[in-house]
């Protein structure tokens, strides 16, 4: 008999591929139409334990480790890339309470998160890949401490009823506080219309004068580097798999359509154009996997992977917007057509080669991490 | 209140070739699911669990193969209390018959049950026999392709019933043996959590000596029936017959075959 | 030696009999040539005549039960009553309709006689006093031929429109017989309703009506709006259609729209693309009316006319009673 937690782990892909079949890939095409997920679609996420996937059993999640948790990204982006990416957002953000909240802290707020979504806000309108160039300040006034600033470009931001947010507690000290939107002086701003990811929402919230305790502050005064760095590594793990759940469904519309269509009297399938194009889709989506893969499993090891976080959306992000376009060029004009995902799917995949890091700063970063080996 | 469901696994899909050498059927790379009908039962179950006043344990029964302990921790991840694994080489090959008669067994061993509720059928075999066979066995009413089941007293239920132009109202005092139509409901899915802590509760395998068996019922020995040919149909082209004439003349040639067809 | 008995179970659906138990009786007779006596079982209320529904397609005997519990009679009921018939006559071979009542009463059968049962299927033939049944396994991917070599009597359920029942001319007998009625206290048929096709899919009908772009004029789509009526049935399009405001992508048939196996489908002005044809093709019976002779659509059509589609449905509904 399989162990325990490879038995577990084949039942959670089980359902998450039946509850992604029935429930979640149908809503891909009308979210992306609409600009939005259906009301109601985030309570039955919700209700189906989704979002406690990663969290600790005794916070009342499933607990399932770094590499299921992907996986189940992965799968859901078969799907709906949409609904994956806000799950990445939940989990990057939870990971970084897991990582550096106290106990009481992480007592506090965890239980919640099994049905409250949770996000992470660094950008600010002054630039996104410039942590010291924020304005949002934390200011301790007697007792407790004074939020005021501006976030913008959030993940899940709107939807979210936790926010980590990274203020400046010194001109040059970064750290890292929770709020909560229920919070007197916290506000919800605007709501970014990106051409993907529709079912994601991304928007800005407002802080005006929040009033929090000691116990809010996530890790020790001075550490929002070393989180926002965490988080992004984490968040890039996951981009990954949902990358490779994107060029998973690129391939599967570019051989069901191969298989079927003809041009002239051959078969797309028997010309060598054809080949080339499907060949390279899967293996863009098989060194993706590998990527997020072996960057989830040093992880869950309790080794390094920020590099190989970083390689995973580097790579994987263009890989999909790459193989997106060989798919929209073997189904031409239907490629080209609204009434084939196509078009959608490389939006969604080119919206990850800028967030949770450029491209370009993640190559900064992996040569950096090469150069000093 | 004590509820036993019998469930199958059946591989994934029903896309089963033929080994063209052996003519057996092959199976290999086929990673076996519960039978999807069977989570009608399930949900019936714990829809009865949720919602009774009094306290209702749900046990599943399967007989099969040790892998066919995934099936049932599915079923303990969407709510069933605990589950019962018949495995025994002295089992295989068995057919609907000899199946039944070890269920049947299994289930006087665990004894008490209120409600034993089964899918409509299997999706592989697609016979549904097992249910009325096990209801025989233990000398019970049964209610097939129940549509639908609430208790309406004290060891009494009411369901529906649908036949193929009829709908039966039936009233049964408990013990009884029911199986579910798939229009019922909709099966819940089993969350994250309730999979990892599926694997807490207990899991009971019995093999042949743990049940009180007559040797010559079980397996290949037991089952009446012998399947002696396997094929993979050949796709009939159909035999077109032309309707001729003008298009009145056409449409009474295809009345009349319509008729004769009794689909008119 | 009297020859063995081949029984076909009859079936009653409320006052009438149901389809199935005269297909199984043509095929019965068929099969046994002159080697086995047909023998028709039926139970009935004491004033019933259902028998003379049975009649016209000639067994060699309808051996009839009356008890006016029968109409109301469970599972188990008829179970022990067959017994008791099974008993007494010893029957070489018993045949069921494989509807919901034959798939519920055959197994309560086999039970009780440890014998065999294939279930659902698809054809039958002796091999001498050996009944071999080809069932369908894994959603009809796969067929087996079962046999029950040891053990009587033999039995099958017998999927419903396998075989065309035949009127013959010819008399049948009827005799009576009898048995004891056990009654079930525990179990009870409290009512029993006529359900009307209440299909509000063209997924749920079991009668089709398809348009396609050769029948998709507002006139003709109200011919076969009322045609789809006298049928009990539902209309369905083919994608070219679905731009049409009187139907929606929940009306197409196809790879990307519904896949229906319906009893009946008349398919008018579908010149039967590939991906229409995966979602019907499976359908019981099919009719294919289309202008152009070479349309794929009657590569898999039973019926077929060439000829205008409008016009052949305008007389079809003419002549309907």
């Amino acid at each position: 008999m399989p162990s325990t937690t490879a038995a577990a782990e084949k039942l959670l892909l089980q359902m998450v591929d039946d509850y992604t079949e029935r429930e979640i890939s149908p809503e891909d095409m009308p979210m992306d139409a609409a600009g939005d997920f259906p009301a109601g679609f985030m309570q039955k996420l919700t209700d189906t334990g989704f979002l406690g996937i990663m969290l600790p059993q005794e916070f009342g999640g499933a607990g399932f480790g770094p590499e299921v948790t992907a996986k189940a990204l992965n799968h859901i982006a078969r799907g709906n890339a949409s609904t994956a990416v806000t799950l990445e957002g939940h989990f990057k953000t939870i990971d970084q309470i897991l990582k550096f909240g106290t106990p009481a802290l992480q007592k506090q707020l965890l239980p919640s998160a099994n049905d409250r979504i949770f996000a992470f806000s660094m950008t600010e309108a002054s630039g996104g890949s410039n942590p010291l160039g924020i304005s949002s300040t934390a200011t301790r006034e007697g007792d407790h401490w004074v939020i005021n600033g501006d976030k913008i470009m959030i993940t899940n931001g709107g939807l979210a009823q936790v926010y980590c947010v990274l203020v400046k507690t010194a001109p040059k000290e970064l750290s890292v506080f929770v709020v909560d939107q229920d919070m007197p002086g916290f506000s919800f701003g605007k709501r970014e219309d990106f051409i993907g990811l529709s079912g994601t929402p991304v928007g800005e919230i407002v802080m005006d004068h929040i009033i929090v305790d000691d116990d809010h502050l996530l890790g020790k005064l001075g550490d929002g580097g070393i989180i926002g760095d965490s988080a992004h590594d984490d968040a890039r793990i996951l981009m990954g798999a949902v990358l490779t759940g994107i060029m998973e469904h690129e391939l599967k519309i570019a051989t069901d359509y191969a298989k079927e269509r003809k041009a002239g009297d051959t078969p797309l399938t028997a010309l060598q154009v054809t080949h080339r194009k499907v060949a390279d889709i899967a293996m863009r989506k098989e060194t993706t996997r590998l990527l997020y893969q072996n960057a989830a499993k040093l992880k869950a090891a309790g080794q390094p992977y920020s590099e190989e976080a970083a390689m995973a959306k580097a790579h994987g992000s263009r890989a999909a917007v790459s193989a997106g376009d060989d798919t929209l060029q073997i189904l031409a004009g239907y490629g080209y057509s609204r009434e084939y995902p196509v078009e959608h799917l490389i939006r969604d995949a080119r919206a990850m080669e800028i967030a949770e890091g450029t491209v370009e700063k993640m190559r900064s970063a992996i040569a950096t991490a090469e150069f000093n080996k | 209140m004590k509820i036993v469901v019998c469930i199958k696994q059946v591989p994934e899909t029903n896309n089963v070739t033929i080994d063209p050498v052996t003519h057996n059927l092959d199976r290999r790379g086929l990673a076996g699911v519960m039978n999807p009908f069977d989570k009608n039962a399930i949900e019936l179950a714990l829809h009865l669990k949720d919602t009774a006043t009094e306290d209702v344990q749900v046990a599943l029964l399967t007989m099969g193969p040790d892998d066919y302990a995934e099936s049932l921790r599915e079923g303990m991840a969407m709510g069933a209390d605990t589950g019962y694994l018949l495995s025994d080489r002295a089992f295989a090959g068995a057919d609907t018959l000899a199946t039944g008669y070890v269920i049947a067994q299994a289930l006087k061993k665990i004894g008490d049950a209120d409600l034993i509720l089964f899918g409509r059928q299997a999706v592989d075999a697609d016979t549904g026999q097992v249910g009325p066979i096990v209801a025989e066995f233990l000398h019970q009413p049964q209610i097939t392709y129940a549509a639908s089941l609430r208790l309406s007293g004290k060891n009494e239920v009411t369901a529906e019933r649908l036949l193929e132009d009829t709908k039966q109202t039936l009233v049964a005092q408990l013990p009884a043996v029911v199986s579910v139509r798939s229009e019922l409901n909709t099966p819940r899915y089993p969350t994250p959590r309730n999979i990892q802590l599926s694997f807490d509760k207990p899991l009971t395998v019995w093999h042949h000596d743990d049940l009180d068996l007559d040797d010559s019922r079980l397996g290949q020995a037991g089952s009446p029936t012998i399947v002696t040919k396997v094929y993979a149909p050949k796709p009939v082209k159909r035999e077109l017959t032309p309707l001729t004439g003008t298009p009145s003349e056409a449409a009474s040639q295809l009345i009349k075959a319509l008729k004769g067809r009794q689909l008119i | 030696m009297s020859k063995p008995e081949l029984w076909v179970i009859a079936e009653r659906r409320l006052d009438h009999i149901e389809p199935t138990t005269q297909q199984l009786i043509t095929k019965a007779k068929h099969l046994a040539g002159n080697a086995f006596h047909t023998v028709v079982i039926l139970f009935e209320a004491t004033n019933d005549h259902l028998e003379d529904e049975l009649k016209p397609y000639g067994p060699d005997e309808i051996r009839v039960v009356r008890d006016d519990r029968f109409p109301t009679a469970t599972d188990a009921e008829h179970a022990d009553a067959l017994e008791q018939l099974v008993h007494k006559y010893q029957p070489n071979s018993i045949l069921f309709g494989a509807t919901i009542t034959g798939r519920s009463i055959a197994p309560r059968l086999q039970a009780k006689f440890q014998t065999g049962l294939t279930a659902d299927c698809l054809d039958l033939r002796f091999d001498d006093d050996t009944l071999v049944a080809t069932k369908p396994s894994y959603g009809d991917n796969i067929m087996c031929e079962i046999i029950c070599p040891d053990h009587r009597p033999q039995m099958a359920t017998v999927r419903p429109n396998t075989f065309v029942a035949e009127t013959t001319t010819g008399d049948a007998t009827v005799t009576t017989d009898t048995i004891t009625f056990h009654p079930v206290d525990r179990l009870q048929v409290k009512a029993a309703t006529p359900v009307v096709n209440t299909a509000t899919t063209v997924g749920d009908a079991t009668r089709v009506v398809a348009l396609g772009r050769g029948a998709a004029s507002a006139a003709t789509i109200d011919t076969a709006t009322q045609l789809a009526e006298k049928l009990g049935g539902r209309i369905g399009v083919s994608r070219p259609l679905t731009d049409q405001e009187r139907f929606t992508h929940d009306d197409q048939i196809g790879q990307s729209g519904n896949t229906i196996h319906p009893e009946l489908i008349l398919n008018f002005g579908i010149s039967g693309a590939v991906q229409y044809l995966v979602g019907m093709q499976d359908s019981q019976t099919i009719v294919a009316v289309n202008a152009d002779k070479d349309a794929p659509i009657f590569d898999v059509a039973d019926y077929g006319y060439v000829g205008d589609a409008s016009a052949f449905m305008s007389a079809l509904l003419d002549q309907f009673v």
